[in-house]
């Protein structure tokens, strides 16, 4: 009896504890039944990250660690970099956002975006939850709930990781400045799911007249395979592969014979240069469907190109030097005349970022070759798996772009331009070790803008002043040396490369090549002359006590990634990192801004940094020629500029 | 080979190979503890199972092994008919079921373990052996203590008959 009274008490214990830690978990709600945002459900031969680890873990880690993951991902206390817990933000639209995180949700109260000024009363208060986030590298953006079908909204503020700050969404883009910011919701499902999800179908449907029918007229059944760009955004649909792999004697024998069977799978990394490079130009490219019948299929079942396939095939790469008078960018341009120069330098060079298939395209490293093994590729550089030979952690490899063991230096050049490695100083004239040896520097220089700073073309080119003339791009030279003029550099052009002298303005000769940038040229090229007197290479070369005149008076400029690019650029220099500065302050209190920096860099300036060259804009006292600064300001491009990053 | 040698043998099999397992448990924990990278990357994951696998399987087969021992010590009728059978089938599932994980966490292929895996499944069906003969004289031997005439029979007897065969 004893004994059956003990056993009936384990067996009861036992389904207490049981029950007790099942009921404790979270219900995990199907995402079928999930209503109010895009949803990853696997269809069309998908199967998901989840099926790819059980048989390639070191490759699947590799990409869990990497930027492409989360490029959208689902808001928990792991991926939401930004503090909710109780935060109010007080400096952006929308304001002030009021943050909480409740029981693992994240939710904001704001200002609703997609309330017209037209209507009665003043802007509702909203209070939403957030259930998409994406980025996780410099910046975060937060997607919440609207309750009309799967349609999310954007947050009206951006997050800087780096700063942890929260800044206007307007702000975190290079355009001209808004007084009233305009609302992002459907964005998401219209656009962003193209390239921050897998297989994503967009299934959006907004009126024609969607401007005055408001964001309420949106409808959306967003469905991806896999938020973020996961494993068969570049390996294709794996259901096939993992089929026939399921067996393990035929796993055994391929691993026993060195037999791979990749007949169901793409290896990006295996298919010829011109396909290989278009797994990563379906999203790193500027691209247009053919037309709206093109558009209208890809809303209902998602984009038609899988990798392996010929892109052009599935849409227009936009090569302002081969198809602009192509019908499909006429209609867009004579839809947005803009268009072409919200992506691209006038000659055709990519001028934003995460469009560095357009850039590589237009190489002669690419387009130039006369075969296979030669030919540049994405993968002659990069490599979305690091390899057991690369000693640097995974977080420093996807931190560093995912550039390949070995292909941060000149080796990635050397592969085929051997000969140049055996003396480099005579084909660069600069010493061995210094930065001006690198190849990146001077052919793959910091001009396409993205992410609130500069990055390297990866269109391969040398550095010409003409090219600088011509199209406003900073040139190499000028970008390292930015103390010194374009006459400077075309002087030593000439000389080291026999390249051809072009005429030049007064200014063009004696003002330093990075002020005029700076000074003159449009809003694109200011932040990228501004970036780059924040660049250490250039500092160390071109001193850094003469710096402060010029990104003082960035403090000023209309456009707010500006300032802020500025600004960072001004605290990096010797002396400044106490400076402070709000690059959100009223356009009233920003000149107060310019004058304070102005004292600072005289207070901080070190006697053995003064400067006096002429070039800088400086007297013979080392002092601003506030005249020669203010009549080059005058003459700033002031075109709008919107840079499609 | 008498009763008395076969509960030494796997008495001394199970507690050697105890301390054995015990030891890989401590240098598994060691790796953790110094974050190997070898044992704790995600990319060595079948690793990681592999020789937790083995270190798992190792222990409870040592501690079976002391059991049969016991058994062996204590109830002698039990299993005698086929006692060379099982004490041999258990001795090998010791060693080719924490042999084949370990070895097959040695070299692997990706989420594949090594080919030494293959032991894995050679030493469960010993083991299944053993533990199936086991099982059917415990059966047998408790309806044979039920049966009133075996009952009567001298307990020391009956074992010692048995060991003869």
């Amino acid at each position: 009896m004893i004994r059956v009274v003990t056993c009936a008490s384990l067996l009861l214990f036992s389904t207490a504890l049981g029950w007790s830690i099942i009921s404790a978990r979270e219900p995990r709600i199907p995402e079928a039944r999930i209503t109010y945002r895009p949803i990853q459900i696997q269809e069309g031969g998908y199967v998901s990250s989840d099926t790819c680890k059980a048989c390639h873990p070191a490759q699947y880690e590799a990409w869990h660690d990497s930027f492409h993951r989360t490029m959208t991902q689902l808001p928990t206390t792991d991926t939401v970099r930004a503090d909710f817990d109780g935060v109010r933000v007080t400096d952006v639209p929308g304001n002030p956002i009021d943050l909480e995180l409740r029981q693992n949700e994240f939710w904001a109260e704001f200002g609703d975006p997609d309330w017209k000024s037209s209507e009665a009363g003043e802007r509702p208060r909203i209070r939403r939850q957030i259930v998409m986030v994406t980025g996780s590298h410099y910046q975060q953006v937060y997607w919440y709930r609207t309750d009309r079908t799967r349609v999310v909204g954007q947050l009206p503020a951006t997050y800087l990781i780096t700063e942890r700050r929260w800044i206007p969404r307007d702000s975190a883009l290079l355009h001209p400045p808004v007084e009233k910011p305009g609302s992002e919701t459907g964005r998401w499902n219209a656009i962003c799911v193209n390239c921050h999800a897998t297989d994503g179908k967009r299934r959006f449907d907004a009126p024609a007249d969607v401007e005055t029918a408001g964001a309420s007229s949106m409808t959306a059944d967003t469905q991806v395979g896999e938020f973020g760009i996961a494993c068969e955004a570049c390996h294709g649909p794996g259901a096939e592969h993992a089929r026939q792999n399921r067996n393990p004697m035929r796993r055994y024998w391929q691993y026993l014979t060195g037999k791979a069977d990749r007949s169901a799978i793409v290896q990006p990394a295996q298919l010829n240069p011109v396909l290989s490079s278009q797994v990563c130009g379906q999203c790193h490219g500027v691209w247009e469907f053919f037309d709206q019948e093109a558009e209208r299929r890809a809303n209902s079942i998602g984009l038609a190109y899988r990798p392996g396939d010929e892109l052009r095939q599935t849409r227009v790469v936009v090569q302002p030097t081969k198809n602009q008078d192509s019908p499909t960018v006429r209609a867009i341009l004579d839809a947005y005349p803009g268009y072409l120069n919200d992506s691209f330098w006038s000659d055709g060079m990519i001028r934003v970022s995460g469009r560095e298939y357009n850039g590589l395209i237009d190489s002669p490293c690419f387009r130039n070759a006369t075969d296979e093994k030669h030919t540049l590729t994405c993968f002659s550089c990069h490599t979305m798996h690091k390899t057991p030979d690369d000693p640097r952690p995974i977080a420093e490899w996807a931190d560093t772009h995912q550039v390949a063991a070995g292909m941060a230096g000149n080796g990635a050049c050397l592969q085929c331009h051997a000969a140049i490695g055996t003396n480099v100083p005579a084909h660069t004239k600069h010493q061995p070790a210094s930065t001006g040896s690198s190849c990146y520097n001077c052919h793959m220089p910091y001009t396409t803008y993205g992410l609130l700073r500069a990055l390297r073309s990866h269109q391969i080119s040398s550095p010409t002043v003409a090219a600088s003339i011509e199209t406003g791009r900073p040139n190499a030279c000028n970008s390292c040396h930015l103390d010194k003029t374009l006459a400077w550099t075309s002087d030593y052009l000439e000389r080291w490369y026999a390249t051809p002298k072009v005429r030049l303005s007064a200014d063009e000769q004696t003002v330093a090549a990075s002020l005029l940038w700076l000074l003159k040229g449009d809003a694109g090229q200011r932040a990228v002359a501004a970036w780059s007197m924040g660049w250490a290479p250039a500092q160390r070369v071109s001193g850094t006590g003469w710096m402060g005149v010029p990104l003082a008076m960035l403090l000023n400029d209309p456009y707010d990634a500006v300032r802020l690019i500025a600004h960072r650029s001004l605290r990096s220099l010797p002396g400044f990192d106490g400076f402070q500065s709000d690059f959100l302050a009223p356009s009233s209190e920003r000149i107060g801004d310019t004058v304070r920096a102005l004292d600072y860099w005289r207070r901080t300036l070190r006697p053995g940094d003064r400067r006096t060259d002429p070039a800088l804009l400086l007297d013979a006292a080392g002092s601003p020629r506030m005249d020669a600064i203010i009549r080059l300001g005058l003459q700033r491009n002031d075109r709008p500029v919107v840079l499609r990053e | 080979m008498a009763d008395r040698d076969y509960a030494r043998r796997h008495l001394r099999f199970g507690w050697w190979s105890l301390l054995f397992f015990t030891m890989l448990g401590l240098v598994l924990e060691s790796l953790h503890g110094f974050k190997v990278p070898a044992y704790l990357d995600a990319s060595n994951e079948t690793r990681r199972l592999m020789w937790t696998l083995a270190h798992a399987h190792g222990t409870l087969l040592s501690l079976v092994h002391v059991i049969f021992g016991l058994c062996v010590r204590v109830a002698p009728e039990m299993n005698a008919r086929n006692r060379p059978l099982i004490s041999w089938s258990l001795i090998g599932a010791s060693l080719l079921l924490p042999g084949g994980f370990f070895l097959g966490g040695v070299v692997f292929y990706g989420g594949d373990p090594g080919v030494a895996v293959l032991l894995v499944p050679v030493g469960a069906v010993s083991m299944m052996i053993a533990v199936f003969l086991l099982a059917r004289m415990a059966a047998s031997a408790g309806q044979e203590r039920a049966s009133p005439s075996e009952g009567t029979r001298p307990r020391q007897d009956r074992s010692r008959g048995t060991s003869r065969r």
